[in-house]
């Protein structure tokens, strides 16, 4: 027994390591420590208080990066102001020259998204605005960053948006470069599919996507993605164009509901020139 | 009179602890408040290690783990932090200082720049231990993430550690001898 102590005794050290790096590795093998969350949690939020009580002392090497990453940003939007000033003198100059109407001026309605719903590939939002709020059918939906979809129906309260990543919806798009038109549909994934624009068009990667002014459901000129990929496909005369979205359709939070409906006369013409063909068709058959 | 001095011996060992013990908490709270203030390009000194290779060093390998591995326990609690990260790190960082350890040369040991070499191997084999946990392999390479923060947070901390040499220690070998 006293060889035993002795033994123990003399190698106490690596023993005593030993047990301690057990413990470190099952505790670090644990990973969140369910029973200490409550406490860690308030040691973290009294550090946090702390931290604020000794926001006021300086950090040199802060502000120094801080200061020349403002004075970066200052420059750069400087120059962006000047170039705006220049697009909007130009814009001003052209719409008076066409006599187009002002689309920037439309009222935006701000809305919460409440619920996300993915029915089989299809996907939709519900908003906390409804007709009350004079959110109506066909309007289109938006982030700062770019297009979400179009309300597909409305309550007193609540209104359903249908995301552009579902099958059917099809938006009548545009490049900016060269303002081609073509037809951006989802076909699974994370891009959106730009089709119809020949390959007698050159398409790059990053180039803009906006709606087209052929659009019958939403206003145009909407940014919806940008080219992530072009594809040509053997004996196809058309590119297959990858889009990747603006809105990030996975963290949707705060959108923009676009208080404008297309003219419905056209709505109207076109919905009877395809009942028109349709009915033809059969007629063949 | 033996009994005497063995008491004042052992008071001493206590009010060691304690400073000791008072020092750690206060450079936790130094790490997790103002140590944005002395970071450069993100690479932070361990003030944490350093104070347990001191203590490693003045109180022998032994005293020096159960430190280690408290210090680390609770800095890992605190700063939200996987927990036995720190410990783990510190532990093995301790367990290596303790090899540097002479009962009869802990002045040299802590007042030379011997010590910022004791503090340079424990805070290399601290930070490749820390960074192996804390690096997502699938994310990073762990000797490109290792060469670009870990050995620059090696050299930053015994930089630091040459001000620790600068404290004059209470002269302990006496009583050794």
């Amino acid at each position: 027994m006293q060889d035993l102590i002795k033994t123990i005794l003399r190698f106490k050290v690596l023993i005593t390591f030993t047990a301690l790096c057990v413990i470190s590795l099952s505790l670090i093998s644990l990973g969140e420590v369910s029973k200490i969350s409550g406490f860690r949690a308030i040691v973290i939020a009294s550090i946090s208080n702390i931290q604020k009580f000794f926001s006021w002392v300086p950090n040199p090497v802060a502000l120094r990066s801080e200061n020349q990453a403002l004075r970066d940003l200052n420059l750069q939007l400087s120059s962006e102001v000047i170039k705006m000033r220049a697009a909007l003198i130009e814009n001003n100059r052209l719409r008076s020259m066409l006599a187009l109407k002002d689309t920037s001026s439309e009222k935006l309605i701000p809305a919460e998204v409440v619920n996300k719903t993915n029915v089989q590939m299809r996907s939709y939002v519900t908003i906390n605005k409804g007709s009350r709020d004079g959110i109506r059918e066909g309007m289109a939906v938006r982030t700062d960053a770019g297009l979400v979809g179009e309300v597909v129906a409305t309550t007193n309260s609540y209104s359903l948006v249908e995301t552009l990543n579902n099958r059917h919806v099809k938006v009548s798009a545009k490049i900016v470069r060269n303002q081609i038109d073509g037809i951006l549909n989802w076909e699974g994934g994370n891009f959106l599919v730009l089709n119809n624009i020949p390959t007698s068009f050159e398409v790059y990667p990053n180039d803009m996507i906006v709606t087209s002014n052929y659009s019958v459901k939403f206003p145009h000129n909407i940014p919806i993605g940008r080219v992530a990929k072009v594809e040509k496909e053997y004996g196809s005369l058309f590119h297959k164009i990858y889009v990747e979205p603006y809105a990030n359709f996975a963290s949707l939070e705060q959108v923009f509901v676009i208080d404008y409906i297309v003219d419905e006369e056209i709505v109207e013409l076109t919905k009877k020139i395809e009942e028109t063909i349709k009915a033809k068709n059969r007629q063949r058959k | 009179m033996k009994l005497v001095e063995n008491k004042y011996y052992l008071k001493q060992i206590q009010i060691r602890y304690i400073v000791y013990a008072i020092l750690a908490l206060l450079l936790m709270l130094v790490e997790l408040l103002f140590i944005d203030i002395i970071a450069i390009e993100s690479v932070t000194p361990d003030l944490l290690l350093i104070l347990c290779v001191w203590i490693t060093l003045a109180e022998g390998q032994f005293v020096g783990l159960f430190f280690a591995f408290g210090i680390g326990l609770i800095f890992d609690v605190i700063s939200g932090d996987v927990i036995g990260t720190n410990a783990l790190a510190k532990l093995v960082a301790s367990y290596v200082a303790g090899f540097f350890h002479k009962e009869r040369n802990i002045k040299s040991n802590l007042n030379t720049l011997r010590f910022t070499l004791v503090v340079l191997v424990s805070a290399f084999i601290h930070n490749i231990i820390y960074f192996f946990f804390y690096l997502k392999p699938a994310e990073t390479s762990f000797w490109q993430f290792f060469l670009q923060y870990g050995v620059s947070a090696t050299l930053y901390t015994m930089l630091f550690s040459a001000i620790a040499i600068l404290i004059k220690i209470p002269a302990k070998e006496i009583d050794i001898d």
